[in-house]
């Protein structure tokens, strides 16, 4: 059995009279260790994935299998100490805690996990040893990034699910990201999640989820893995 | 203004409902607040007004000090503008009870200042008369039962005293409520205790008072509709008034000339007649000494004539003196011959005598021969006899025997002869001694008749001397009489001088006194010189005050908060404006959106608070003021002007805030606007400086001092928003705790008797003495005390206040009953012998101090200065003690009791009523006041003041759950991002929550302690406020109260929070997601 699996996962939205349907039937699997990429144009259905894998939100049916674990079946309670224990979560827009320094903010999710790594490590990880008593005001967006990745994997989550990680950063930082998130991955032997709409970051990972009209297209195993740093779109 | 953004607005509301509601929550509340309290006052000179107009009260009062005429009222009826003039009389009465005596302020009844009748009827008769409510309930009267009404006589225009009312005796027909008194009556009286305690009216036909008015009381034209107190019916007042006032120089001196010309009337005949009487009895004084002349002449004739008698006597006794003296003489002489011739007769009788002796023998010796003879014959007889005797010796016998007879007849005419001799010189010697008697006899005649003669001379002398003595002690008497007359006739020219003299300095002193008359004084008053009205007034002043600040609380609150919610509504609508602009809206027509939201939420809110609080407030405080006053009920106004100034004020700060955000944004390039606005920079705090601190604070502790730092605009509202719910909250507390204070403060602490008897006025010192051992000797009491109490004035200048005066008897005994206890040092004290004590109101009211000198003015109207040795605490009305020492060097008159404080042993209610009713029995008490009742009273009165307390406490509970739940929604909204990635991050509702409320914790504790502090504060500005001239707040907030008012904001803030944690659990993690707006 896969370490995650979705299985005919279907989500959908009430907005006033009409359904508004999100996912249908998505079914795809992730083994331990692997770098994902999802790609899709938008509203085809990656972020509604990425919420209901991370425990954001439910779904309307389906199973959603990770390491063994049913989340769709988990209460309110189990499902936040899922997202705290088991989930590392990388947004678009940091979303960091802007009254706090970069180590606090990483401090701000290791507090809370049994096994957190120490954050000081991880920021030395992340490549932001000197900088870790900055406000994110004072950070570039490359390095709020990285905050936030730190804070990300700190946590030692079973999964780490990045939201268009490179979304808001430019081209040259965007791609030092993705090989943070891609080293930290080979090194650390996490499965990262990334989502994306943009299809050039694709070769970085060891599986592409392709989606589109609310479902997972198809699931490729990508053979020829390339290095950030031979990807250039 | 576009459709579209009229829909906008409308649907923004609809979406952002619960923004809106807590901004309508905050106008409802301001204004509401505001408004309500602001029209309070307002109406409650409205319902006096009603109550006035409606009694047809006086709105101008004339006084004289020498009362006033018809002429007085005729003229000021002339005067334009005066719609009635109406002469009336007043006066006190002493009332007797069963068991007690009530002074009663007798007034009559008018066609101004009518009473409202409120039980039974109006009078029809004459006798028939009206009380007040609390008279019936004070002595146990009904309506029908008949009263004695005792009035003391009254002098009429001539001078002489008359009775002031015809008929005493009084039936009560009914209960009223008289406009004149708003609150108790009050006032001294020189009757009874001094105290007056109940009003009645009675009909004005009852009084046979004279012509002179006691006062007038005016109505005026055309202030119906002015609203009393108000600036233009003062004005309109004080304009008639200035009429009057120029009026008075004229009626003044008419009624001075006509009193004088009265008066000298009267002196110039008492002159007249002192004249004739002074004529009389000159006249009379002239016939008396006349008689007495003519009396001291007759005791001189009477005195010649005695002395003349006395000669003439004096002569005749001589005489006759001399007569007497020669008859002796006679006498003498005719005794010395008979004497001489007695000798002579006894030598002749001796010489008888011989020769009768020389018979006398020759006699024996015949009588010898006789007797021999008798013998021999009767021998011969005897032989003779014998028959044996022979004849012959018979016969010798015989002639023996005729021998011896012829010898014996010869001795026998011998013996005749010497007898004849004897006889002859017997005879000769008697005749001789007759002769001799004879003799002597007539000398002893003629003495004897001398002697007579002198007897009777002596007899006669005796008589006349005697009527002489009784002429002359006749002539001594008439002379006594006479000095008598004299003297008395002196006597009673001096009395008559003296009393000629009396009649004359009476004359000058009546002269004197004409001259001394006053000039009459008018007092033109008006009806603020009515104490009830003025306190009503300075009440609704102190209601205004309380109006005054509140409001601006609640208004400082709202605007903060509707501030930071329009802020808040506005950041979060940064995108749209910029989209809006880029469009090519104008600015203005954007900011309209805004603006009709928060005008649409102050003017909704606005003017439901103003329904409810025009309302509620008024009667809430209405409840307590109607337990002070006797006036009619409230009478309520929607007050479109302080309505209007609510809500303006409120739309002025909400509008304008949300004006001043939403140009603070419009003025930005509509390209900045879409970008996401910079996030607020995270900062050092000052305290992580301080290592030692910081290190030692924990992660959440670290990050909620960050961020109170970092939203410091929110902090402050925060801060203030609970900061003023609970000062205003403390304050509310703060009022009740120092109102429950007064009464225990003043009856246990100051006073601590329960009993206040007062004796009958004009006991003797026997009697008192006795009623004190009465009471001393019950073993109800525990202690007692004599004082001397009275009811004065004390004056500083302009200033006045009435005050009760205590003198104590013995000063050292006063501390176990009164506790003077001096206000700066809290030190109790003794009453100094060189000064008076002044409770620290009254002092405060004068503004004087220590050592100033004030004026004493007792119930006889004597003005004396006194220096204040102390300022000491007191919490009801006033009061001026004097140890008996100074009052007796003050007034110059002995110390006299006239009540006994006592202060009982723990008795039951019951126990006390039956000692009280054992005692007002006594014939020295007057009256029993008892401080448990009094304190019953007093209490109920402040009781009503809770409601008020109650209103401000409801009140500023709900602002402070308003400001806290808007904050709260703001602090939410604002973080929602922040909130939903650490939701992301996998914190527990209760992490999420607590990370939020750390925050709202602290700064609401933060808002509590300033609060206190500021509570504190405005407490005390609020009971200055409210304090009233009689009271002393003790300026005091519980303990208990400063928890009281911690807890209810806090109760506030956990309802909040409770509100907090569901919305917080309610926030969806994909907001996380999202792009920076």
């Amino acid at each position: 059995m896969a370490y995650i699996s979705f299985e005919n996962v279907c989500k959908e939205y009430k907005m006033g009279e009409i359904i508004i349907k999100a996912l249908e039937n998505t079914n795809f699997e992730i083994e331990k260790g692997e770098l994902v990429v999802i790609v899709g144009p938008s509203g085809a259905g990656k972020t509604t994935t990425l919420n209901i894998l991370g425990g954001m939100d439910d779904a309307t049916s389906g199973k959603v299998i990770v390491d063994g674990k049913d989340v769709t079946k988990l209460k309110n309670k189990d499902l936040i100490r899922y997202r705290r224990e088991d989930i590392g979560f990388v947004f678009q827009f940091y979303n960091l805690v802007q009254n706090l320094t970069a180590k606090e903010n990483v401090e701000l999710a290791t507090q809370i996990c049994k096994d957190s790594l120490d954050p000081e490590e991880v920021l030395e990880k992340v490549g932001l040893a000197e900088r870790k008593n900055n406000f994110p005001s004072q950070l570039s967006g490359g390095e709020q990034q990285r905050v936030a990745i730190a804070r990300a994997i700190a946590k030692n989550p079973k999964l780490l699910l990045c939201d268009e990680p490179t979304g808001a950063l430019d081209y040259k930082t965007g791609k030092q990201i993705l090989k943070l998130l891609q080293d930290t991955a080979r090194k650390e032997n996490m499965t990262v999640l990334i989502i994306t709409h943009n299809v050039a970051i694709a070769p970085m990972a060891d599986k592409v989820i392709h989606f589109k009209n609310g479902t997972a297209e198809s699931v490729e195993i990508n053979e020829h893995i390339k290095s950030v740093d031979e990807i250039e779109w | 203004m576009k459709k579209a953004l009229y829909k906008d607005a409308v649907k923004e509301i609809k979406n952002t409902y619960k923004r809106f509601i807590s901004i309508l929550l905050m106008a409802f509340l301001g204004v509401g607040f505001f408004a309500g309290i602001r029209a309070t006052s307002p109406d409650m000179i409205n319902t006096l007004h009603t109550y006035y107009e409606a009694q047809n009260f006086y709105d101008i009062q004339v006084l004289s000090t020498l009362g006033l005429t018809q002429e007085d009222i005729d003229a000021i009826k002339q005067i334009d503008g005066v719609k009635n003039v109406v002469g009336t009389y007043e006066t006190d009465a002493v009332i007797e009870l069963e068991r007690a005596e009530i002074i009663a302020k007798v007034m009559c009844i008018e066609e101004i200042n009518q009473p409202v009748l409120l039980e039974g009827r109006m009078p029809e008769k004459s006798t028939e008369c009206l009380v007040e409510e609390s008279f019936l309930k004070g002595t146990n009267k009904n309506i029908g039962d008949s009263i004695q009404v005792e009035i003391e006589d009254t002098t009429n225009e001539e001078q002489e005293k008359i009775p002031y009312l015809k008929e005493k005796e009084m039936t009560i027909v009914g209960t009223v409520r008289s406009p004149l008194y708003l609150t108790q009556v009050q006032g001294t009286s020189k009757l009874g205790a001094g105290k007056i305690n109940y009003y009645i009216l009675i009909p004005k036909e009852n009084i046979n008072a004279s012509e002179t008015f006691i006062q007038i009381y005016i109505t005026i034209e055309n202030v119906d509709k002015l609203i009393t107190s108000s600036t233009v019916y003062e004005e309109k007042v004080n304009e008639i008034k200035t009429q009057i006032e120029n009026l008075k120089e004229e009626r003044q001196q008419a009624r001075y000339d006509k009193l004088v010309g009265n008066a000298n009337q009267k002196v110039e005949e008492a002159q007249a007649a002192l004249d004739k009487e002074k004529q009389d009895a000159q006249t009379k004084i002239q016939e008396a000494t006349q008689e007495i002349e003519n009396g001291k002449k007759e005791i001189e004739d009477g005195e010649i004539q005695l002395a003349n008698n006395e000669q003439k006597v004096q002569n005749e006794f001589a005489n006759a003196t001399k007569q007497i003296q020669s008859g002796k003489q006679q006498i003498e002489q005719s005794e010395k011959e008979f004497l001489e011739k007695q000798q002579q007769a006894e030598q002749q009788f001796e010489e008888l005598e011989l020769q009768k002796q020389d018979l006398q023998t020759q006699l024996g010796s015949v009588k010898e021969g006789l007797q021999t003879i008798d013998n021999n014959c009767k021998q011969i007889e005897q032989a003779l006899q014998n028959p044996l005797l022979p004849e012959e010796e018979k016969i010798k016998l015989e002639q023996q025997k005729q021998e011896l007879e012829k010898q014996k007849t010869s001795l026998t005419a011998t013996k005749s002869q010497i007898e004849d001799g004897i006889t002859a010189i017997d005879t000769g010697i008697s005749s001789g001694r007759q002769e001799l008697q004879e003799g002597s006899n007539q000398i002893q005649q003629a003495k004897k008749e001398l002697e007579s003669k002198e007897a009777q001379f002596y007899a006669t002398k005796k008589t006349t001397t005697a009527q002489l003595q009784n002429a002359r002690s006749e002539l001594e008497e008439a002379k006594q009489k006479i000095l008598d007359g004299e003297k008395e006739l002196q006597e009673n020219t001096k009395e008559f001088e003296e009393k000629i003299k009396e009649a004359e300095a009476e004359l000058v002193d009546a002269r004197e006194k004409i001259a001394e008359i006053e000039h009459p004084k008018w007092y033109v008053l008006d009806r603020n010189a009515n104490t009830g009205y003025a306190s009503f007034i300075q009440d609704t002043e102190s209601v205004a005050n309380i109006g005054k600040v509140f409001p601006i609380v609640f208004f400082i609150v709202a605007t903060l908060i509707s501030l930071t919610s329009m802020t808040r509504m506005v950041e979060e609508q940064r995108t749209q404006i910029g989209t809006l602009k880029a469009l090519g809206y104008h600015k203005l027509q954007i900011a309209t959106k805004y603006i009709i939201y928060a005008s649409l939420a102050c003017i909704l809110g606005g003017i439901l608070g103003m329904g409810v609080g025009f309302v509620l407030i008024p009667k809430v405080i209405w409840m307590m003021y109607e337990m002070l006053y006797q006036i009619s009920d409230i009478v309520l106004s929607f007050d479109w002007y302080n309505g209007s100034i609510g809500l303006v004020l409120m739309s002025f700060c909400m509008i304008g805030a949300t004006t001043y955000v939403t140009w603070k944004e419009l003025v930005n390039t509509p390209a900045t606007l879409m970008r996401p606005k910079a996030p607020k920079m995270g900062k050092r705090v000052l305290l992580e400086r301080i290592t030692w601190i910081w290190k030692r604070l924990s992660f959440s502790q670290k990050v909620t001092i960050r961020n109170i730092f970092r939203y410091k605009k929110r902090v402050l509202m925060t801060i203030i928003g609970i900061l003023g719910c609970t000062s205003l909250i403390l304050a509310g507390f703060g009022l009740k705790d120092s109102i429950s204070q007064i009464m225990p403060n003043q009856f246990e602490k100051v006073f601590s008797y329960d009993m206040q008897i007062s004796l009958k006025s004009g006991l003797d010192k026997e009697q008192q003495e006795q009623i004190k051992q009465y009471i001393q000797s019950k073993e109800e009491v525990g202690k007692s005390i004599e004082t001397y109490m009275s009811s004065g004035t004390v004056k500083s200048g302009e200033l006045e206040e009435d005050v009760q005066i205590i003198v104590p008897k013995e000063k050292n005994e006063i501390k176990d009953i009164i506790n003077l206890v001096d206000i700066t040092s809290k030190q109790q004290i003794n009453l100094p012998d060189d000064g008076v004590c002044l409770t620290d109101k009254a002092a405060q009211l004068l503004g004087v101090k220590v050592g100033d000198w004030i004026t004493l003015i007792d119930t006889d109207e004597e003005e004396k200065q006194v220096k204040i040795s102390y300022v000491v605490e007191n919490y009801v009305s006033h009061y001026i003690y004097l140890s008996s020492q100074v009052y007796e060097e003050l007034y110059q008159k002995d110390y006299e009791t006239n009540v006994i404080l006592v202060q009982n042993k723990e008795l039951s209610a019951e126990q006390e009523d039956n000692f009280a009713t054992d005692l007002i029995g006594q014939n020295e008490v007057a009256t029993v006041n008892r401080i448990s009742t009094m304190v019953k009273s007093m209490d109920d009165t402040l009781k009503s003041l809770n409601y008020v307390v109650l209103v401000l406490i409801v009140s500023a509970g709900l602002l402070a759950f308003v400001v806290l739940y808007n904050l709260s929604n703001v602090n939410i909204s604002e973080r929602i991002r922040e909130l939903a990635t650490i939701k992301v991050l996998g914190f527990y509702d209760k992490e999420v929550y607590s990370y939020v409320t750390r925050e709202t914790i602290l700064l609401t504790l933060i808002g509590i302690t300033l609060g206190l502090i500021g509570g504190y504060f405005l407490s005390y500005f609020i009971i200055d406020t409210c304090e009233t001239n009689m009271l002393r707040f003790n300026k005091v907030v519980e303990p208990i109260s400063y928890v009281y008012a911690t807890l209810i904001t806090i109760a506030f803030t956990v309802i909040v929070n409770i509100v907090t944690y569901f919305a917080l659990k309610k926030i969806d993690m994909i907001e996380s997601l999202k792009s920076v707006e």
